[in-house]
């Protein structure tokens, strides 16, 4: 099993968006349903452009919703 | 399962049938004493044809049926199907082509080295195709296996 240097909170922020769907954040930010799901199981580490797209469509910094673990690096 | 995946997986059954085809027909070849340069040349152009005409007719058929069972599923009238390539689709396809180009040039090296080693030319051509053939398969396999482990 890979482990993940970035985590990220798109499930819960879409959560405290009014419940957005994962086909709605797709659309918004201008990729496909898979990919969004993809980063919520961690299976995916977006780009630098796409994070700041998803920070965007949530109205928030950008380490609100992705964080870097150093923590898994050094293993 | 994505519209991507299911293209990469019909291209994966494709170039599977393809490459059992080519095998069984270079077997009876050899078998049959039948193993010449017009024979195998001319596997080589059905089988190239056979690659480039599937791929077209399987890349339209997964369209059409995956907006028939798009259009089932939701009820709409105009299905839209989801067949955009996002920056992830993009990572998977340049990954898979990198191992299909390496297998490719290893099957190519390992072709000329019979070559090399005395064996006839037509045993280098055969392998040749077969080495592209099997890099096509082990590149979509490698693209379907990313998409599920994750990149």
């Amino acid at each position: 099993m890979i482990k993940r240097r970035i985590n990220n909170n798109i499930r819960k922020l879409r959560f405290f968006h009014n419940e957005m769907t994962q086909q709605e954040l797709a659309e918004k930010v201008g990729v496909t349903r898979q990919t969004i799901i993809a980063m919520e199981q961690g299976k995916y580490s977006p780009s630098l452009e796409l994070a700041f797209r998803i920070a965007l469509a949530f109205e928030v910094p950008l380490d609100e919703v992705f964080s870097y673990d150093p923590e898994t690096e050094s293993n | 399962m994505s519209f991507q995946e299911k293209n990469i997986a019909v291209s994966l059954a494709n170039f599977t049938l393809i490459l059992g085809f080519y095998s069984i027909r270079v077997f009876q070849m050899i078998q049959g004493g039948s193993f010449n340069s017009t024979n195998v040349f001319r596997l080589w152009g059905t089988i190239i044809a056979l690659a480039v005409v599937v791929t077209i007719f399987a890349t339209i058929l997964t369209h059409i049926l995956s907006a028939i069972i798009h259009a089932i599923k939701t009820g709409e009238e105009k299905p839209d199907i989801e067949d955009i390539e996002d920056e992830r689709d993009k990572l998977i396809d340049l990954r898979g082509t990198k191992v299909t180009y390496l297998v490719s040039s290893l099957g190519g090296f390992l072709s000329m080295l019979t070559f090399v080693l005395g064996q006839p030319a037509l045993v280098m051509f055969t392998l040749l195709i077969l080495s592209g053939v099997v890099a096509q398969v082990i590149g979509d396999v490698s693209r379907l296996y990313l998409y599920r482990r994750g990149l």
